[in-house]
């Protein structure tokens, strides 16, 4: 790990001396695992996470800096916002998910656009459930199908989010052929996670009408 | 007299910056003085709020506050009240409020909002600062006349980057150095010292004059973090106080001509007995609303009971728990995982609006402290904290609504997500759609809905210098970045080349930095006026206490002086009496510096005798 430069303790995270409480100048891009000091990897505690966010932020907040020189305010305006970022990214298992598959050099959500060939037909079955939903948003009946989709889709996710998980874990080598398989499954759980708000919506119309 | 100088040790150090809350109804300052927040109750004073109410004569000097609201029913027309309704918005946004205005309001072509008087135009801005003024005179004269220029202003958590940009601007327009703008429902957490407490979430229902609020909130180790806010910045105690008016304009119908039901000196006198009798009705089961008729002096007495009232109100209620279960939602929580509810803003004394809450979420809310008063004190912990005064405790925000781009066909290219921690900063990329293209359009938009139509425009920018290349070849990156004050910053780069382009915001419905300047310098000159006959006005005090002194002391020792010191004690002291009908800055300083010097060598007479009577082992007071 890197020395501060101005008082040469050990850093926790590039943007900060917690022993001097230094705000440090940063180069350009900067990994969300690097600036929360995580182990790269799938599996983070979200206690930890929680933690470091907290620890850091106290450090970098722009409150603290109020009185100071402007470049200090600008720098913990820009880490403030940073560490914030990183701990979004981090403790969603989607975005997690992407930023591993782009750090590892795998194919990026616009290239390859494709969902698991095992996987196209149920979705085919979803969508017609949401479509007949829609279309029948009074039929009383509709609820119940809806609630019944509802808990298809949260326990396919789960499933389709521990075979992300199990691709990413250990971390495979850059660039490697199987990064393929888990952004086509990442992209199996964002259309469950569209097709779970679709439905929440349609829930409330429902209870609405 | 001469000043005795002696050595009193000072506890008093004088806080650096006050915490304002800018409310609909009332403002209030409170600072943070001796390990605590306070509110500053002006000498003879009960309470140290302001009403947000602003007279503004044909000739003299506006008046702000108590004998403002006094003077409304007087002159409707010319009494400006409920201005935050009006702060940042446009006529569209306003068109609701403005029925239940008595003032005549219009837009000028820059989209800002004028409120005319006596064939004068008033920007909400300009308004507002005036109410900000006040307290702020009021708060440094009862710290005996401290100089407090920092501080830290509240905001509704609903509010949007337009008006938290116009607070900003009242504020500056005010004169204040502006730390902070927070939001109220957070700053009501800190008021309350709940870090002192196991932890937890919390819950934060502010239901205040003209808007509701609420937040959701984690505190862990005096990180107080919000999850979620949420909340309408057009519902609150005026539209409690509305449904008793309708009540009485319901009931005078078809007993006054037309005329007399518009007139708005009827409104005003009605929407004033609603409040009192919305009030009363918290206190006991039934209460009277009387009000007398503007026109014909007479009196109208209806008997409303606490049940039709909350029948009444109940649609509004209803409003704000919905308000409550997105945020738990937002928050990823359930009612019942919210350990604390703390309640803010006058209308929670409401017995209806406390019951639905307290069921809401299973548990009995905090009422302890006054809630009219709980945000200004959470301003101050804030101010406190910002002026280096602490680091056990942080505050750490969310922005309330997603801000995004428009894109091509007037979809909505979301950029920040609702609820995001601030400061926080995201980039969307763009390109081109046509060869050799160097300028591209964006509007900025805030709000939760897929078309940009259905969103609120902050304001469009033009980003031109791009160098010519084939379409969909330039990468512009567009960088948001939301401050600790919730307020958006954007800027723009075509990347491919590193050239940063040049980027003018409009804002919608905000003044430019160009008419704050101007309003500045105009009220610069004002402030000239008003610091000269405040200068005069503190003299006099000064002389008149100089004068007492004096007369008591020569009394004891006057036969100790030498004939030609009394001689000119005697005459500083008629120059001074003289001096006193005179309102000119500079006959009060000479007549104030002539009392000094001519008293010079009775306080040296009165010095020594107090170190003898000490050194004689006398108590100070005995001399």
């Amino acid at each position: 790990m890197a020395l501060c430069p101005h008082c040469e303790a050990t850093l926790e995270t590039p943007l900060c001396c917690m022993s001097c409480q230094a705000l440090l100048e940063t180069e350009a891009a900067l990994s969300p695992f690097q600036i929360l000091n995580l182990e790269r990897g799938w599996s983070v505690d979200p206690h930890e996470l929680q933690q470091k966010l907290l620890r850091f932020t106290r450090m970098v907040h722009p409150d603290f800096f109020v009185g100071a020189e402007p470049r200090e305010r600008e720098l913990a305006e820009r880490h403030s916002a940073a560490i914030n970022a990183a701990h979004t990214t981090l403790s969603r298992d989607t975005t997690r998910a992407d930023l591993l598959l782009n750090e590892l050099g795998g194919p990026s959500e616009k290239d390859e656009r494709q969902m698991p060939q095992a996987f196209l037909m149920e979705v085919i079955e979803w969508n017609e459930t949401l479509e007949e939903a829609r279309a029948q948003i009074k039929d009383p009946a509709t609820e119940a199908r809806l609630q019944e989709l509802d808990e298809t889709l949260k326990c396919e996710r789960v499933k389709i989010l521990t075979a992300v998980g199990a691709g990413l874990t250990p971390l495979p080598p850059s660039g490697a052929a199987e990064l393929l398989e888990v952004r086509r499954d990442l992209n199996a759980v964002r259309y469950i996670d569209r097709a779970l708000t679709e439905l929440e919506v349609l829930r409330l119309e429902g209870a609405a009408s | 007299m001469g000043y005795i100088e002696l050595t009193v040790l000072n506890n008093n150090v004088s806080p650096l910056a006050m915490g304002i809350d800018l409310g609909t109804t009332n403002s209030l300052a409170a600072v943070w003085k001796d390990g605590r927040p306070l509110v500053i109750k002006p000498e003879g004073h009960s309470s140290g709020s302001v009403p947000s109410v602003i007279l503004l004569p044909e000739q003299g000097e506006n008046t702000v506050g108590h004998a403002a609201r006094a003077q409304a029913i007087v002159d409707p027309r010319n009494t400006i009240f409920s201005i935050k309704r009006l702060l940042g918005r446009g006529l569209e946004d306003v068109r609701e409020d403005l029925k239940s205005l008595p003032f005549p309001v219009v837009e000028d072509a820059a989209g800002v909002l004028r409120i005319q008087a006596h064939g004068k135009e008033y920007t909400p801005e300009e308004l507002s600062a005036m109410i900000l003024m006040r307290v702020h005179s009021l708060c440094c004269r009862s710290m005996g006349g401290a100089e407090i220029q920092k501080a830290v202003i509240t905001v509704p958590a609903y509010f949007d980057d337009t008006q938290r940009q116009a607070t900003r601007d009242a504020a500056r327009l005010a004169g204040l150095d502006v730390l902070r703008i927070i939001n109220e429902p957070t700053a009501a957490s800190l008021a309350y010292g709940l870090d002192q407490n196991a932890g937890g979430n919390i819950a934060v229902y502010d239901l205040g004059g003209g808007t509701f609020d609420i937040s959701i909130l984690s505190i862990e180790d005096g990180v107080f973090r919000v999850l979620a806010t949420g909340g309408d910045t057009r519902l609150g105690g005026d539209d409690f106080d509305r449904t008793l008016v309708d009540l009485v304009l319901d009931e005078l119908k078809d007993k006054l001509p037309r005329e007399e039901l518009e007139d708005p000196a009827l409104h005003l006198a009605a929407r004033l007995a609603a409040e009192k009798c919305k009030c009363e009705l918290s206190e006991h089961p039934e209460a009277e609303l009387h009000l007398t008729l503007p026109q014909s002096g007479a009196h109208l007495r209806l008997q409303v009971t606490r049940e039709e009232f909350q029948e009444r109100v109940a649609a509004l209620i209803e409003r704000t728990l919905q308000g409550c279960r997105r945020a738990v939602s937002d928050a990823g929580l359930e009612p019942s995982d919210i350990a604390e509810v703390v309640m803010v803003g006058g209308s929670t004394r409401i017995p209806a609006v406390r019951d639905a809450v307290a069921a809401f979420f299973g548990r009995l809310p905090h009422t302890e402290l006054n809630p009219d008063e709980v945000v200004a004190l959470g301003a101050a912990v804030q101010a406190h904290i910002l002026t280096g005064g602490s680091r056990d405790l942080l505050l750490m925000d969310v922005t309330p609504l997603a801000l995004g781009l428009e894109t091509m066909g007037g979809a909505v290219a979301k950029v920040i997500a609702r609820n995001s921690t601030v400061p926080c900063q995201a980039t969307e990329g763009f390109t081109t759609y046509a060869d050799n293209q160097t300028g591209l359009d964006f509007n900025i938009v805030q709000g939760e809905r897929e078309l940009a139509e259905d969103c609120r425009s902050l304001g469009k920018f033009k980003l031109t210098g791009i160098p010519p290349m084939p379409a969909g070849m330039a990468r512009i990156a567009v960088r948001f970045h939301v401050d600790a004050d919730g307020l958006l910053k954007v800027t723009a780069r075509e990347e491919s080349t590193g050239v940063m382009a040049s980027i003018d915001v409009e804002p919608k419905h905000g003044l430019t930095d160009n008419q704050v300047e101007t309003m500045l310098k105009e009220s610069l000159i004002y402030a000239r006026e008003d610091f000269e006959k405040s200068r005069s006005a503190g003299l006099k005090t000064e002389i008149g206490g100089m004068l007492l002194a004096t007369k008591k002391s020569l009394a004891g020792v006057r036969d100790l002086l030498d004939r030609e010191t009394c001689l000119d004690i005697d005459e500083a002291i008629e120059a001074a009496n003289k001096a006193l009908s005179s309102s000119d800055g500079k006959v009060l300083q000479a007549a104030r510096d002539g009392l000094e010097q001519a008293t010079g060598p009775l306080a040296a007479l009165l010095m020594d005798r107090v170190a003898r009577s000490a050194l004689a082992g006398k108590r100070l007071d005995e001399v």
